[in-house]
Formats: C-alpha cells, structure tokens, sequence
C-alpha cells in the first residue's frame, strides 16, 4: 500500500514536471501559494464561517464602569500604612487596557440555553446584559458566574433547543493547522473572520492553544476553529500573570490564546452552579530584591500558608513540582490556579526540606501582614529551627 | 533622442503590466500588480504624524489618492515611483469629511537629486501604471488580500514597497477616534486581519488575489467599539466617488462650515425626557413621554430601559442624547428597550405628528 502510493506521488510528480517546464523542479516551493491553492483555502474560510455562524451570540452591556486604583483617597498619614497592608492582597486586572462600549462575543454552550464567552466582557461589573441570539431573538442574560483566572464567564437566557457546535478535542489539533478566529464585536450581524495557524499547544499552563490569527476585542468570547468549523478552543485573552485583563494589551499581535474544551468543560461544571473563580493567594510576600531563590519575607495572619506553618525566612524550593529559582518562577507556577486549589510546596528551613500542602485563598480571605521589626535579611544567618512534623 | 528612451520605458512598464496576465492571479501577481501602481510619498511631519507615507496611481497621466494628513500640507510633496522615479506631487483635491487628497505627479523642478539617477520625460509624456477606480471587484470575509505601501518608510527609490497579507475581516462602518478627537469619516469600511495601523501605511493600495483594487488604508485610528488600533480600508466606491468628485465629473458635497450648520434642520425630536441623576454614568431609563409624540404612539413607555438605537448600544444617558441628536425625521428609527425581564426592538415611525 505504502509502495503505490510512493508510486502514484512519483506520477504526479512526474506530470507535474511535464505540464509546467519552467518551473524546472518537481518541488515548486510556490505550489501551497499557487492561485487555486488560495483560491481553495478562501473556500474554506467561507465555509466554517457558514458552520460556525448558527452558534455565535452578540452580547450586549449597559451600566458599570472601568474598575480603578481601589486605595481610598481620604487617608490619613496615620492611616497610610495600615491600608496599605490591608491592600497588599488586592486583585489586580494585570493590564491598562480599557474596555469599551461595543458588543461582544459568545458562544452557545449547551442547548438550553448556556452561553460561554471570554470574563473580559464583564470587568466594567455591568448592570444588564443580553444576549442575541443566532436566530435573531434578543434576550436578557444572567451572568451565572465567572473564572477570573482562566478568564471565561458563563451566560444564561431563557432557551431550549439552541443549536450546539461540534467541538475538536486536544488530541486533535495540531501546530500549524489553519486557525480561524471569529467574532461579532464589531457590532455587525456576520462575524469579523481573521486567519491565522495553531502556534502552539499547551500555553498557559497547559489550559490554552496559541494562535497567530489576530485576537482582540472584536473577537474575544468568540471561538476559534479548525478548517472543518469546528471549534478547537474559545478566545479570551491571556498572560503568565495574574489580573482579569492581562494580556489584552496584546491583542491583534500574532500572540494570542484560546482556552481547550477540555477545560472549559471542568470549569463550566462550576461555574454552572453559580460558583466563581478567584485569583489564588499564598498570602506571604516575598522579598523580591533578592534574585536567587524565593525567600518568604513575611506571612498574613491568618493565610494558608500562616495554617501550614509557614515562616518568615523559608525558603521555597519548588511548587507541584517546579523548581522555584525566584519570584517569576514562582508567579508563573501559580497565575492559572483558582483560589481553592491546593499547592504542594517544598519549603527549606534551615538546611532542611519539608513539605506542605496549601490550599490557595482569596484575597478577601486574607488577614493582614503582621509588622515586622525589620525587614528580613537572608544575607543573615537564619535561626536554627525545627521544620514542623508531619 | 530622450524621446525614444521614454518611449523604451514606456514599453518595458507596459510589459510588467501585461505578463503577469498570463496567470490569473495568486499572491505574486497580486504583489506585482499592486507594487506598479503604488507610490511612496514625503512630506510635513511632526510629532506623532509621520511625514511620509504611500498613495495609489489612480489614472494613466499620474493622479495619486492618499489620505488627507499633515503630509500634504509640505511646500513641497514629493513623491517616489515604483521605478524610482521621483516626482513632485501637487493637492488636486482635499476632504476633510473623508479624511481623503487626491494628488496630481508632475515633474520634478530639481531632477538632479543626488541619488536620483533616472532620466525624466516631460510631463506630457507622463505615463503610469494605474487602479481602475470604477471597478467592483467581489470580495467576501474570509477572502484573501494583499496591502502594498511604504509604512515606516522602509522602501527606498526603486525598492519595492513593504507587502502584508490577511484577510478581509469584516464590512462595517467605522466609528472611530484620533486621540480624542471624534474621527469625521463614519462611512463603510472593510476591516482587514492584517496590521496596517503604522506610520506610513495610510494610502496603501489594499488589493485581491487577482491584484484588483478593493480599498485603500486609511489613517491610523482607534474604534470606539473596541478601544484598539483598527486596521481598515476605505473601499474602491467610496474612492471612486471621491474622485469623481476631485475631478469635477460630479458636483462634491460642500464642506461643513458655520452656515451650514445654520442651515441644518433641527434635530428630530421623539418626544422623550431620559432619567437625571447627579452621578457620573446613568442609564437611559425614560423618565418622561410627551403625549401625541411619536415615541408614545410607538408605545414607549416611562421607566422603560433604552439598550440601543439603530442597533448601536447606547451606554448611558450622555450617549443616548447624542445618537438621539442624530436622527432623521426622514428615516425610521429602531429602538431596542428593556422593560423588566423582557427585551423588545421598537420601530418609531415618525409620520402624523
């Protein structure tokens, strides 16, 4: 089987030669980008934004405003530093971006009426939002809930029979294969297509496809799909740092992300239930002046971290299992997890290792730094003490 | 004697015309045919507005269609040829409204540049390569293009322009801001995947696989509906009606000025008073209907929520006057109301009043 295939490529090949001589070669590196080729990857293009179209949402807000700095203005000098440490666990949005007035992208999740689409869409805490749906009917929606950290929000209307896509799984998707972004952000009845391939997989902690087609407002919320319409991931923008926005300052770069099924899956199974995600908080700091090795410099009281045992001067080594050499590193092991979720750390006291489990919090489930005399000094001998037993 | 060299040249930019007609199209052509008719322009620069940029060959005797920009203010614009030819370029025509110039090439008054080596003819003998502006090619989202124009002034002389490749995204029409300042054009688009936002870039030749005019990029802009750099065409109708205009084939809209506002009707009124309130943002709940108005009589009712107004959102009470500002008596008005829990599209003729 394999030899006649080899054969027939050779014919091919070979007619190929024959019928256009002065390409001179039978590998004509111009043949992918040959008018007909073009031609039939237009046809395609058309043809998923055809089969995509019946499950697409525009989603409309009214009300709310862009969230600002949250520090209070009327402070006192007395008060300053006290806020300040009530502050430092404050949720940042990661990004300047300012979200506008436009309409938005989603995508119908399930027949009855659930509609996924990007968290972005709801950072201004909008008072109303509809949704229209792919048969032109417009009706009220209810945020069900949302993951700030994984950045999707699920949506709500009062529907039966909706129209679900055919989605394709990890396992098929591929680097390389065409990527088409749609969306409805630009206020028209038919989506705004942009072309683009898959980059990469497994970003973002292994929860997101990267995609060179152009990302940005106009499309986030929306899906992104492989040349048979069908859906491979939901775009929403993303960055190995915390914050509800970030990485929307990358939009329309040729970098941009979009979230696998397999994990909006889990997610939407919580969400449904109405229960949001919230970034995930060690609740210690860290001295962020010293380059080598994550050294805690204080822990909140109470905190996870404060249960666990945690002290100022440990030393953490790694985090489920990634080496924390410093303080990106240790950013970057924990940006993807919810509060809620647990953290096996590898902590070194003293010379001596020890492990803990930590279960991430919210920020609003943290106390405050206690005041430390001075600032903690690694460059110091650390006070031999026992790591606690398990 | 020169007249023959011209002659020649004339000849060879025939044939770089005709032989890519042998294929029909493809990504070369399409590069080829859109290079030829390109030019790269220099100009008045200052600040952030760049002082060069690129415009397209619209007619054989070399008139040039470019965005209106500081660009075209210079004393002197000059202009650069496929071939590297250098010109200077005159302002036919300008329209604030559209943001568009048409520009006229003549010959230079100092061809002696230290760098410019090519002989020039006359400007009788003036030939160009040129976009047909009266055709209408067919072009679909998802379709390929191809954008040819001088950004960030990488080109040089006789090199060729700078190519990007995308896709038509989208057609829709553009609202839009510079800086702070509302952008006057509000006209159809076409928005392309393609970053084309970039010094240098307005006035490229946007072009389809078959190498056929389909827009030209216009300024660096920022849509209202997005708050990002929107990469856009203006397409070949609007161009060509804009040159129709420029060339006096057709009578031009007179520009806005002090009188014309004089004489603008006054706006449409539906009848409706919007909620008040001391706070910064306030939805456009409706306090207040007049009787007999045409908003009653479509049944809008106090208390009722207004989301959009001819299928714009409207955020709050400020944006919901403005685009109310806006109406025709002539044209009926689509208003989209939430009351309670039901959302309902409401159609407001304006008759009988």
């Amino acid at each position: 089987m394999v030899a006649r295939r080899i054969h027939t490529g050779l014919l091919v090949a070979g007619l190929t030669l024959v019928c256009s001589p002065a390409a001179g070669s039978d590998q004509d590196p111009s043949a992918e980008t040959s008018y007909e080729a073009l031609r039939a990857t237009q046809e395609v293009f058309h043809d998923v934004v055809e089969k995509v179209v019946p499950f697409l949402v525009r989603i409309e807000t009214v009300g709310g405003s862009q969230p600002t700095a949250p520090l209070p203005e009327d402070e006192t000098e007395e008060e300053k530093p006290r806020k300040r440490r009530q502050h430092q666990f404050q949720d940042s949005l990661g990004s300047d971006f300012v979200v506008a007035d436009g309409p938005t992208t989603g995508l119908v999740y399930s027949s009855d009426g659930y509609i996924i689409t990007s968290s972005f869409n709801f950072v201004r805490e909008p008072i109303l939002i509809s949704g229209v749906l792919p048969d032109g009917r417009r009706m009220a929606a209810d945020l069900v809930a949302r993951d700030q950290v994984r950045k999707i929000a699920l949506l709500k209307v009062e529907a039966e029979g909706l129209p679900t896509p055919k989605w394709a799984g990890v396992d098929d998707v591929r680097v390389g294969q065409w990527a088409i972004a749609l969306g409805l952000g630009l206020g028209e009845q038919e989506p705004s297509v942009s072309v683009g391939i898959i980059s990469a997989l497994n970003r973002m902690s292994g929860n997101a496809i990267q995609t060179d087609a152009k990302l940005s407002p106009a499309n986030y919320g929306g899906p992104l799909c492989d040349s048979s319409g069908r859906i491979v991931g939901l775009c929403t923008p993303m960055a190995q740092r915390h914050g509800e926005l970030a990485g929307a300052e990358m939009y329309d770069s040729g970098v941009g992300f979009a979230l696998y099924r397999e994990r909006i899956d889990d997610i939407v199974s919580v969400l449904k239930h109405g229960k949001s995600f919230y970034r995930g908080w060690l609740g210690i700091s860290v001295d962020t002046r010293f380059m080598e090795g994550v050294i805690v410099a204080n822990v909140a009281v109470p905190s996870p971290t404060h249960s666990a045992d945690v002290k100022v001067g440990d030393r953490l080594v790694s985090a489920n299992g990634s080496p924390l050499r410093h303080y990106g590193d240790l950013m970057r092991a924990l940006y993807m997890l919810p509060a809620g979720e647990q953290v096996n750390l590898v902590i070194d006291r003293g010379g001596k290792e020890w492990q803990a489990s930590v279960k991430l919090a919210r920020s609003d489930e943290l106390g405050s730094l206690p005041e430390v005399a001075e600032p903690f000094d690694p460059s110091l001998p650390v006070p031999k003490e026992e790591p606690p037993q398990p | 004697m020169p007249r023959l060299g011209a002659y020649i040249l004339a000849l060879a930019a025939w044939a770089t015309v005709l032989s890519p007609a042998v294929r029909a199209g493809g990504f070369d052509h399409a590069i080829e045919s859109a290079g030829i008719r390109t030019v790269k322009l220099y100009g008045l620069g200052a600040g952030l507005q760049a002082g060069y940029g690129s415009g397209i060959i619209v007619s054989e005797d070399g008139l040039v269609l470019t965005v209106f920009s500081l660009l075209i203010d210079a004393r002197t614009i000059r202009a650069t040829a496929s071939d590297g030819t250098r010109y200077e370029a005159e302002v036919v025509h300008r329209d604030t409204e559209r943001q568009l110039a048409l520009l006229k090439l003549v010959q230079s008054r100092h061809p002696n540049q230290p760098d410019g080596t090519i002989e020039q003819a006359n400007d009788a003998a003036l030939r160009f390569p040129f976009f047909d502006l009266s055709g209408r090619p067919e072009l679909r989202r998802g379709d390929w293009v191809i954008a040819a124009g001088n950004p960030f002034k990488v080109a040089d002389g006789a090199e060729p322009v700078s190519i990007a490749h995308g896709v038509l995204s989208a057609k829709t029409r553009l609202d839009a801001k510079r800086r702070t300042k509302k952008f006057p054009y509000t006209g159809d688009v076409l928005v392309i995947d393609s970053i084309t936002s970039n010094p240098g870039a307005p006035g490229s030749a946007l072009v389809n696989l078959e190498g056929r005019l389909v827009g030209m990029i216009g300024r660096v802009v920022i849509s209202e509906l997005t708050h990002t750099h929107f990469n856009y065409a203006y397409p070949v109708d609007v161009l060509h009606e804009f040159f129709l205009e420029a060339t006096g084939a057709t009578p031009s809209k007179p520009e806005p000025s002090g009188r014309a506002d004089e004489e603008r009707p006054r706006p449409a009124d539906l009848g409706l008073r919007l909620s008040k309130a001391g706070y910064r943002k306030v939805l456009p709940f409706v306090e207040r209907v007049r009787r007999g108005s045409p908003a009653a009589r479509a049944g809008i009712r106090p208390d009722d929520l207004i989301l959009s107004i001819n299928g714009k959102t409207v955020a709050d009470v400020e944006a919901c006057n403005r685009r109310l500002e806006t109406l025709s008596p002539q044209e009926p008005v689509v208003l989209v109301i939430r009351r309670g829990r039901t959302i309902h599209s409401v159609r407001i003729e304006w008759e009988e009043e």
